[in-house]
């Protein structure tokens, strides 16, 4: 198997992502973590007045979207430049082309886990009881990390042929971002289209992690069943895109 | 790094006859389009437009068939656009070929180019460590390693300087070192044995000849006769992605010789 045969060549790709990503920004490190807290402020003052609906915590309950939805958005866009971003070992070695999609998303999923490690201070400090349903929470984001594992496995294999794709895809993240509850409570969607949105997997993982995190609620067993039959179907989709889009990489390249 | 296209076809029947690189059939063919497409935009407007998909084929590879055996050191040669270099990358498992099977049995190091995945803004101990993990080996096979590597290259007063104020000459000796420590069965090898001063170069000359003799399978793709003639046991001479000739290598270099006074 891949993955264990090239274990180090994915922890040393992943360890020099995050060295790159922290040392090229002023702040570093700091400045990483403190963008989803002023995104949540500017946030919090524009949305806390547009639904006047009495969302308990509403600035966590902003938070927590805010943070799940960076993982999506971070990790996607910056894994669809992995293969192209480094030619010389797509073309001049034979390595499993899986590892730098790999790499990069493993990458994000570090920081988004350093910025989930913000949020429960800041759940604390708020004085949120965290309950054992906290336990769920590794789960869920191991299921949502496959899911946006197999997204980027089938973007950054098109963008090796389609070098648009990075525009037409941050337009398709705008839409997501307002088609999933990051920034409104799920109460504004009308009745006759709810089903229709919980369809995506997204909206359902940020559910569960407000259930989970700030009203201590167990997350459900259907939502979790569903969260992780998407997780494996957008892997094996993303894994026969890729496959089959591989085999001509160093041409393109 | 492992020949992990050709895994699950090593048994005991190759070991048998022991050859090591076996392609049977092989062709590649590119297809060069008149005008290149590179994004979705490009593309719609394409169909919209109307025109046919134009574009022309290139046969680079054309029903090669040859093996090579544990521990021979095995020639390539053959004019420029002969197909030598694609030849390479197949059996590096880096492109694919259209028909035909290639089976590489054993840890294979492609020399295409030294260097690679070098990064400027990491230290020469971490390229180390870097290459190290790209041909597969994990961090104690590394670790074992890591003193020969640095010795050989000359650099052990260096290890900790950032590799982009390298010199070029500092550069390939490290990248050099690096991949001949990766302790490869095969070793694909594309005219870079002339790295270095000539102190160097003798260096590396007796390495590969170490190497060679310790029984280790190389194939040489090279310009440069002299080379093929010192190293090499065995020949293929190939012209326009056909084998012309293939055999031991004072006949190929003849061949070679003869179709070159044939053209001019």
């Amino acid at each position: 198997m891949w993955i264990v045969e090239y274990r180090e060549l994915i922890r040393i790709l992943t360890i020099s992502d995050l060295k790159v990503k922290y040392q090229s920004s002023v702040l570093g490190f700091a400045w990483s973590l403190l963008n989803p807290l002023l995104m949540m402020l500017v946030l919090y003052f524009v949305f806390s007045r547009a639904f006047n609906t009495g969302q308990e915590n509403f600035a966590l309950y902003l938070l927590i979207g805010i943070v799940t939805w960076r993982f999506l958005a971070n990790g996607t866009s910056s894994s669809i430049l992995s293969i192209v971003g480094r030619p010389s070992l797509v073309t001049k070695i034979y390595i499993p082309r899986q590892v730098l999609v790999l790499s990069t998303v493993l990458s994000s999923f570090v920081s988004s886990l350093l910025e989930f490690f913000v949020l429960f201070v800041l759940l604390i400090a708020f004085g949120v009881k965290l309950s054992g349903n906290i336990l769920f929470f590794p789960f869920v984001y191991v299921a949502y990390f496959v899911m946006i594992y197999g997204i980027s496995l089938a973007l950054a294999a098109l963008y090796v042929y389609y070098r648009d794709l990075n525009q037409i895809w941050e337009v398709f993240l705008q839409l997501g971002f307002f088609l999933s509850p990051v920034v409104y409570p799920l109460t504004i969607v009308p009745e006759k289209y709810a089903e229709l949105y919980m369809l995506n997997p997204v909206t359902l993982v940020m559910q569960i992690n407000r259930e989970i995190l700030l009203y201590s609620e167990a997350a459900s067993a259907s939502s979790l069943i569903f969260v992780t039959i998407a997780a494996m179907l957008i892997l094996v989709i993303g894994s026969v895109i890729f496959r089959r889009l591989e085999r001509r990489f160093a041409e393109e390249l | 790094m492992r020949g992990s296209l050709m895994r699950g076809t090593q048994g005991p029947d190759i070991e048998q006859d022991e050859s090591v690189i076996k392609m049977d059939g092989v062709s590649k063919r590119f297809r060069i389009p008149h005008e290149r497409k590179f994004t979705l935009y490009e593309h719609i407007i394409g169909l919209i437009q109307g025109g046919a998909h134009t574009y022309e084929e290139f046969l680079a590879l054309q029903n090669v068939s040859f093996t090579v055996a544990q521990g021979e050191t095995f020639g390539v040669i053959g004019p420029n656009g002969c197909g030598k270099s694609t030849l390479l990358k197949v059996l590096a498992g880096v492109l694919y070929p259209d028909s035909g099977s290639v089976k590489v049995t054993g840890r294979v190091a492609p020399f295409l180019e030294l260097g690679v995945g070098f990064q400027p803004e990491l230290t020469a101990r971490d390229n180390v460590y870097l290459y190290g993990a790209i041909m597969g080996l994990t961090k104690r096979d590394i670790d074992r390693r890591y003193e020969e590597i640095i010795d050989f290259a000359e650099l052990k007063r260096f290890e900790n300087m950032k590799l982009r104020n390298f010199s070029s000459g500092m550069y390939v000796r490290l990248a050099f070192s690096t991949a001949i420590q990766t302790d490869p069965d095969i070793m694909l090898v594309d005219e870079v044995l002339s790295v270095g001063d000539e102190a160097f170069q003798q260096k590396c000359g007796r390495k590969i000849d170490e190497i060679r003799r310790s029984g280790k399978t190389i194939l040489l793709v090279s310009h440069s006769l002299d080379t093929v003639r010192e190293l090499c046991s065995r020949c293929l001479l190939m012209k326009d992605g056909r084998i012309v000739f293939l055999g031991d290598t004072e006949s190929a270099l003849k061949e070679y010789d003869r179709m070159r006074k044939e053209k001019s």
